[in-house]
């Protein structure tokens, strides 16, 4: 009851007195006014694309229709009893009715779906949250300086654990000249979280975000989503009209120059890799309104940034790995009994972030076009050798900027790929990962001829001298390295400054401890693998390189590895 | 509607495709370095310039030349222009396609392979042909079939560019070990057998590319495979013969008179292949005949002794 109430009904803040926004204040200042004006926005445009074609509009009310009764009955909830009984009657009637009537049932479906995807933004909550947020989550991380935190100072802790890379004094050039789509890999729930802290003390404007509507469940996490921009999505819902309203709604969003983030993985990277095969439907909808504002002759262009979370420790990494390892992971798309709601994993996780450096960096890569160029300071599109070119050339036919949804799908599946590329080389590679690749490697080394599920069974069987071990990790980094100089990888800087040694005992202390599980332990002279999955979810960050970086004796080993990537 | 075409490259299929756009009543222009004559109303140039002002670009050079020519013309186009390669090579150990080399020097995006059993002669002289579009953009589909297509030429298109490429430039490679078992005089049992697990194995390479496995059975593979060994005097034909008399590679790239890209693919698909651990017999017993490491009865009787599956 309470998780529907709050994931249904926003907690808003009362309003004495309107906020009248600043002309300095970031575009997303103005979205309450805009709130209603975007959702008929999104209205008129489904209606009217539904307005002449009775066989489209109907069949699209059956689709919702058999969707909805379907997932209903399934559910079995408070919900259903609510909601089951409108969608039977509605199937029922459809074919009885006529244009106009099937017209007002559209009209109704799809407004009901946008103002429940619609976010708010309310500046008081905008500014706690900025002022408290990390001096909360740095008191988490230290509870001795929460009270110092709170009362003044920088928090200290937080600038410790997350570290921003990127060119920011271009992004903060171009802020003001169109909209932003921050398009991050994604390993964690803390992403949105981490991200918004990285935008904000980056001096970046605050962005929209889609934000899964189990995420609403919790109340403290519904009310700061609720009220800063975030726009709830409900993957369970198959509808395609949703769908439609989703990505529009998202598409008006970015035409009117807010600033958005999404998610193109879709979803947590459940083996730890580097995402590769991106979800287009909201790529989609910021090169469509490039499009659109290209046609209606609207200067506000689109571009892309692409962005790496990367993390020492994380913090549903067992959940994750367990569920890609496992038949059923592959169907689960929403998990909600993973590390990220309970809080106790919370503490643990900071306070383990924390005690070690660099645990988290937020890597903004070079901003593109929606076409994969590069663009310079003014946002203008350029070439590889650097000739400034008009994007708008891309949407023309015969010398006209017209709307064609085929050309724009075919140029979202291209920047997919263009993201997918860069995500491998704006990744940094962190401590704990470097040390899982050798270690696993070794394990595959040991075990010839095995394959990677008998593998995963091999708890506390398999060592590896520490000295040796050690040596290989000096090898394996100096390769990496050679990487690094021709612009291939990036690695961390405790990966740069510590001894092989040093890098062995951050990341044995990063996971134990933490994790319910070992991933590996010093037992004497040796370090014994004492969970295989974890080294794996901890190393497949390394698979597009790992022949690479491997000596001609442990090539053979790499190149299993990397055919992690294929497999599946 | 009449279009600006520009041809870069004035080889034979470049020639052909200026002559069949020029027939359809179209404006052309074919940029190639050194200077070339051909029938008005074709305009030639050695000024990248000169297609600056097309809206459809043919790049019609060979593998080995199409990064120098896509960074030639990154220096002018943009992103108005649409672009479509003949070229049935791959580039380097990774495989790159032509479009992925297009994409990287120039900022082109409206991109297209055009392959399949299109012949050069036939499209010059405008004889009844086929050929297949590899595109994800239907407007650049509409555009070429407006440029070449009419009554006598064909075009089909797919989205699957990817494929369109690795099937075109696997096909050359399947073409030379067809015409060398022909010569060593293997029945039409076993060129069947050849051809047919030959398009498989190259397939299944494709598809870990992110190919579809149909496109390697329709137009661009299968489909130019039998116009190639039906007699369309490919220079392949002719290094698969030389190669089963006797000659040594190089000699035989000689006696066939072309730059053969068929065998620096089969290479690059077996380095591939090794990485990702996928069996290669066929491309792997040609790469050993061709080196002389092998007798062609050795290789006929390595394949043989393989053990047979399911199809």
């Amino acid at each position: 009851m309470l998780k529907r109430f709050l994931s249904e009904r926003p907690l808003r803040l009362p309003h004495l007195k309107p906020y009248v926004p600043r002309p300095s204040d970031p575009s997303i200042f103005w979205f309450n006014s805009e709130r209603d004006d975007v959702i008929s926005d999104v209205v008129n445009r489904i209606c009217n694309a539904h307005e002449t074609d009775r066989a489209r509009l109907e069949m699209a009310l059956n689709d919702a229709a058999f969707h909805e009764i379907r997932r209903l009955e399934k559910q079995r909830d408070e919900e259903a009893r609510d909601r089951l009984g409108y969608w039977r009657s509605m199937v029922r009637r459809i074919g009885k009715m006529d244009d106009s009537e099937q017209r007002r049932v559209l009209h109704t479906i799809v407004t009901n779906m946008a103002r429940d995807i619609a976010g708010n933004f309310d500046p008081r909550v905008y500014r706690f949250a900025r002022l408290t947020a990390p001096r909360l989550i740095g008191g988490v991380m230290e509870p001795r300086r929460l009270t110092e935190g709170l009362m003044a100072g920088s928090p200290a802790s937080l600038d410790r654990v997350l570290r921003v890379q990127g060119d920011l004094d271009h992004l903060r050039n171009l802020q003001d000249r169109g909209s932003l789509v921050f398009v991050p890999t994604h390993s964690s729930n803390l992403d949105s979280i981490v991200l918004s802290q990285a935008l904000e003390t980056s001096g970046l404007p605050p962005v929209i975000y889609g934000a899964g509507k189990n995420l609403f469940t919790n109340p403290i996490i519904s009310f700061f989503m609720h009220n800063l921009g975030a726009y709830r999505v409900d993957r369970r819902i198959q509808v395609g009209l949703y769908k439609h309203v989703l990505k529009l709604y998202s598409q008006v969003m970015i035409e009117r120059g807010y600033h958005s983030l999404f998610f193109p993985g879709g979803t947590r990277s459940r083996s730890g890799m580097i995402e590769r095969h991106l979800k287009l439907g909201l790529l989609g909808s910021a090169v469509g309104a490039f499009t659109t504002n290209r046609v209606r002759r609207v200067d506000r262009p689109v571009w892309f940034v692409p962005t790496t979370i990367n993390y020492a420790l994380v913090l549903e990494a067992e959940t994750l790995i367990k569920d890609w390892l496992t038949e059923e992971g592959q169907a689960r798309y929403i998990i909600e009994d993973d590390e990220f709601s309970r809080i106790d994993r919370w503490f643990t996780f900071f306070r383990k972030m924390v005690g070690m450096r660099g645990g988290c960096i937020i890597r903004f890569g070079e901003p593109i076009d929606p076409f994969g160029n590069a663009v310079d300071a003014e946002g203008k599109s350029l070439t590889p050798t650097g000739r400034s070119i008009d994007a708008g050339g891309y949407v023309e036919h015969r010398g006209k900027a017209v709307v064609d949804a085929a050309r724009d799908a075919a140029y979202t599946r291209e920047l997919g790929e263009v993201l997918a590329e860069r995500y491998v080389k704006e990744t940094v590679l962190m401590s704990t990962q470097v040390v899982a690749h050798v270690l696993f490697r070794d394990l595959v080394r040991q075990t010839p001829g095995m394959d990677l599920f008998t593998r995963m069974r091999l708890r506390g069987e398999i060592g590896v001298d520490a000295a040796t071990l050690c040596r290989e990790l000096g090898e394996t980094r100096d390769r990496l390295f050679a990487l690094e100089r021709q612009g291939r990888v990036r690695t961390s800087e405790v990966v740069k400054e510590d001894s092989p040694e040093e890098l062995l005992e951050r990341a044995l202390s990063f996971w134990n401890g933490y994790h319910d599980s070992t991933a590996a332990a010093r037992e004497g002279s040796q370090i014994v693998i004492g969970d295989p999955s974890l080294l794996l979810y901890y190393q497949n960050r390394f698979v597009p390189f790992a022949e690479d970086i491997a000596s001609p004796e442990q090539l053979k080993a790499a190149s299993e590895i990397e055919r992690l990537g294929v497999q599946r | 509607m009449t279009l600006r075409i520009g041809v870069v490259g004035a080889g034979g299929f470049g020639r052909a495709i200026a002559q069949a756009s020029a027939r359809h009543g179209h404006e052309v222009v074919v940029w190639s370095r050194k200077d070339r004559e051909l029938p008005d109303p074709i305009e030639t140039s050695t000024d990248i310039e000169s297609v600056r002002g097309c809206e459809l670009i043919f790049l019609a050079v060979p593998a080995r030349h199409a990064i120098e020519a896509a960074e030639r013309l990154g220096e002018v186009v943009d992103g108005r222009h649409l672009m479509v390669h003949i070229s049935r090579g791959l580039i380097g150990p990774e495989l790159k396609t032509i479009t992925k080399v297009i994409a990287e020097k120039t900022v082109c995006r409206r991109l297209g392979a055009l392959a399949g059993p299109l012949v050069a002669d036939a499209l010059a002289e405008g004889r009844p042909s086929g050929a297949i579009l590899g595109t994800g953009f239907p407007e650049l589909t509409a555009m070429v079939r407006e440029a070449l297509g009419g009554s006598k030429l064909r075009v089909y298109d797919t989205p699957d560019v990817v494929g369109v490429e690795l099937a075109s430039a696997t096909v050359g490679f399947l073409t030379v070990v067809l015409a060398y078992a022909d010569e060593v005089g293997v029945g039409p049992s076993t060129l069947a057998v050849l051809a047919t697990r030959g398009m498989v194995e190259v397939s299944r390479i494709g598809q870990t590319l992110g190919a579809e496995e149909s496109t390697f059975m329709g137009l661009a593979g299968l489909g130019d495979l039998i116009a190639a060994v039906a007699g369309d005097e490919r220079p392949e034909i002719r290094l698969g013969r030389a190669l089963a008399k006797g000659a040594t590679l190089s000699s035989a790239v000689g006696e066939a008179g072309a730059y053969i890209e068929g065998i620096e693919v089969a290479a690059q698909m077996m380095e591939h292949a090794r990485r990702l651990d996928l069996e290669t017999p066929i491309s792997s017993t040609f790469v050993a005949l061709s080196q002389g490491r092998i007798s062609s009865d050795d290789a006929i009787q390595a394949l043989m002794e393989r053990r047979v599956g399911r199809e």
